[in-house]
């Protein structure tokens, strides 16, 4: 045990020392401030600049009806559209566009829409850049409201308030869960999503980290010295267990900078004009408990699997063939994880978050969205702890005859046989 | 009391025997010396000695205790396969290792410091590993095997790569820690040395113990069939019937005596020949033509 903890203390200590550590930790929660500010202002942002245009009107008169619904301000109270000029039925109307054309090359027009003499034929919008969607879409709707205003008409129907009798019906999403009802707003789906993406990249992330820390062992051939002091077995529990505590840390100062960027952060957002995106969203507390516990279990699986891989190989370039292996599962949950959004509780959702490698992710997905059945999760659970287990001793068998293998990258027969040595 | 005893150990990877049927023993406070050609099964072995690997056959005891993960604490490693965490400052490395082998962090670094002073680190102690010269980096792997001071010690190659000065100086550590009672195991290609150093030998060859006892007992079975000449003038004598292989030397050459033949007859064959003889010695071969003639024997 002493043994142990020395080496968990090294591990620790080398790596949270490092300053791509340092860096990391603290980059994080600075470029998520930064990522959220830019989206709050890009959300806000609107183009500076009024869009200058003339109408080509080749019909009895829509131009009127579309100018009056192009009534949008600027952040700085100036018409977001300045009709310049509208040519009504022009004799003609090729001449007319082309001088336009010509207005617009020169920079003193921004755009000219002609509208068709029959509202059922398309209308054009000529510009320099006509992927300002911004400008693009006020413009769209009030094309769409005059077009209808004037179809309706047509036909004998007079409409005082558009508006009011296209309103669409209010549809209230309610999620049903043994504490009562609660209104949807999607963020049951986000917290899912977030969730299955932290728990594959940190599973990920540290796996890999804890292969490299092997892989360096042995490249540097510290190796033969240490495990003349200290069983493989406490090694690899060791690394695991320091690598652990690393990512632990890393993830306690992220969670606490995010929850404060989430309080602050929001503030901030509802300082600067926008609406929060963020009130509403609540993580209940048996998601947080049940996650932490399959994180914890996913970890030690995965960790156990990625030192076996580093073991097997003398250097990264043959890590990084084998290490599909220990990647192969994690991947997979991220392709079938779509599947279990869509029905949490169909068959195969159940039968592959049982699935000692899947549940980690899976489990702790089907959890967020709908929370399964207490045997369900109980047995996944005692599922993944067995298995880890398991896979954390033969681990220690491989490592135990590949920390000591160098030169050629061995079969996975070859593998299977180290498991016989004792 | 034997310090390390092995009695007919075998070790095979798949169908390669690696070491077969290898009985050895180790006289305690005595200088051991392993030797063998490149892949002769030495380092097996010594990881077989360590319980870094198991026997298949065989039974190993080190100071009568059947090899396990304790008696690995009574054994001083140095292997072959060597290298330290390369990031790691030089005396942080030397405690994390010596507390590993069951030392206090205090005594640990308390003798870190005595060993960089005795080995000239001194100024290097917060220095990372990487930025110390490969002879250098040698002395603290040496410092982190020895630090907390066991009873067995097994060195293997314990001079590749140092100059004559620090060789000199690791010699003299290990003929210290022998006068303090230790034994020592020592692996190493120069001849030289072990001859110097070492009280007994066994030499291994193809997985098999071919040779083993002291040097002394070992040397005096050849007898006395080597001749060491320096000389200048005339070498026709050289081609002498009763010589049975010539080893050409800087200012002489060294020969191998035909069984039954007469040093005397040579000598007195090269006065003959007009040479001036400054050095005639007959002797006992060298370890290092007993290991060549024994090794390369079909």
């Amino acid at each position: 045990m002493r043994k142990l903890g020395l080496i968990v203390k090294r591990e620790y200590l080398t790596r949270v020392k490092t300053k791509g550590f340092v860096i990391g930790t603290l980059a994080v929660p600075l470029l998520g401030l930064a990522f959220c500010l830019m989206i709050v202002f890009l959300v806000n942002h609107k183009t500076e600049s009024s869009l200058r245009f003339a109408i080509v009107d080749n019909s009895d008169g829509l131009s009127q009806s579309v100018v009056q619904g192009l009534n949008s301000k600027l952040e700085d109270g100036k018409p977001e559209f300045v009709v310049e000029q509208t040519f009504v039925r022009p004799a003609d109307s090729d001449a007319v566009q082309t001088d336009l054309r010509n207005k617009i090359n020169a920079g003193t027009l921004d755009a000219y829409l002609l509208i068709p003499a029959k509202n059922t034929d398309s209308f054009e919008l000529h510009m320099r850049n006509p992927d300002n969607f911004s400008q693009i879409g006020p413009l769209s709707g009030a094309l769409d409201q005059s077009v209808i205003t004037q179809r309706l008409s047509q036909q004998g129907v007079h409409v005082d308030d558009l508006k009011s009798v296209l309103k669409g019906a209010d549809l209230k999403l309610l999620k049903v869960s043994d504490r009562g009802e609660a209104e949807e707003k999607g963020q049951s789906i986000g917290i899912a999503i977030a969730l299955v993406v932290l728990l594959y990249t940190s599973l990920l992330m540290y796996g890999i980290i804890t292969m490299r820390s092997v892989i360096e062992e042995k490249t540097t051939r510290t190796m033969e010295v240490l495990i003349s002091a200290v069983r493989p077995f406490e090694l690899l529990a060791g690394k695991i267990l320091g690598v652990a505590a690393a990512a632990f840390t890393q993830f306690a100062i992220w969670m606490t900078s995010t929850a404060l960027l989430f309080s602050y952060g929001a503030l901030a957002a509802m300082g600067m004009g926008g609406k929060s995106m963020l009130s509403g969203v609540h993580v209940p507390p048996s998601l947080i408990l049940y996650a932490t516990l399959f994180f914890f279990g996913g970890y030690f699986l995965y960790s156990a699997m990625f030192a076996a891989v580093g073991a097997a190989c003398s250097n990264e370039q043959d890590a990084q063939q084998l290490q599909w292996l220990a990647m192969g599962p994690l991947v997979f949950c991220m392709i079938i994880y779509s599947v279990i959004l869509n029905d949490p509780s169909s068959k195969m959702a159940v039968i592959l978050s049982e699935i000692p490698f899947f549940a980690p992710v899976l489990m702790s997905l089907r959890i967020s969205l709908q929370t399964p059945p207490l045997w369900q999760i109980a047995l996944s659970l005692g599922l993944l702890v067995l298995t880890t287990i398991v896979m954390i001793w033969l681990s220690a068998k491989i490592y135990r005859v590949g920390v000591l293998m160098y030169g050629k990258r061995p079969s996975l027969i070859e593998m299977a046989r180290w498991l016989r040595y004792s | 009391m034997d310090a390390i005893t092995l009695e007919k150990v075998s070790k095979s990877y798949d169908s390669v025997a690696a070491v077969s049927n290898v009985s050895v023993r180790v006289r305690q406070g005595s200088i051991f010396g392993l030797l063998g050609p490149n892949g002769a099964g030495k380092t097996t072995t010594i990881r077989m000695i360590m319980h870094i690997l198991v026997a298949d056959e065989g039974s190993i005891k080190v100071l009568d205790k059947p090899v396990s993960d304790e008696t690995r604490d009574l054994i001083g490693y140095l292997p072959e396969e060597r290298g330290l965490y390369p990031r790691m400052k030089v005396r942080d490395i030397i405690v994390f290792l010596a507390a590993l082998h069951g030392l206090t962090e205090a005594e640990a670094g308390r003798r870190a410091d005595q060993w960089l002073d005795k080995l000239g680190l001194g100024e290097w102690k917060s220095k990372k590993l990487v930025d110390l010269s490969k002879g250098m980096q040698q002395k603290v792997q040496f410092i982190t095997s020895v630090i907390h001071e066991p009873p067995v010690m097994i060195l293997d190659e314990p001079f590749s790569g140092l100059d004559p000065v620090n060789s000199a100086t690791i010699e003299e550590i290990i003929m210290e820690m022998k006068g303090k009672g230790a034994t020592i195991v020592l692996s190493s290609h120069r001849m030289d040395q072990i001859e110097r150093m070492c009280d007994a030998i066994c030499l291994i060859n193809k997985g098999q113990n071919i040779l083993d006892g002291d040097i002394r007992s070992i040397k005096e079975s050849y007898g006395k069939n080597t001749v060491q000449f320096e000389f200048t003038g005339p070498d026709t004598f050289l081609k002498s019937p009763s010589i049975e292989k010539l080893t050409r030397l800087g200012n002489g050459a060294e020969a191998k005596l035909k069984p039954g033949a007469d040093s005397q007859e040579v000598l007195r064959a090269a006065l003959q020949a007009g040479a001036n003889i400054t050095k005639f010695e007959l002797m006992y071969p060298t370890l290092n033509e007993i290991f060549i003639e024994r090794t390369t024997r079909a």
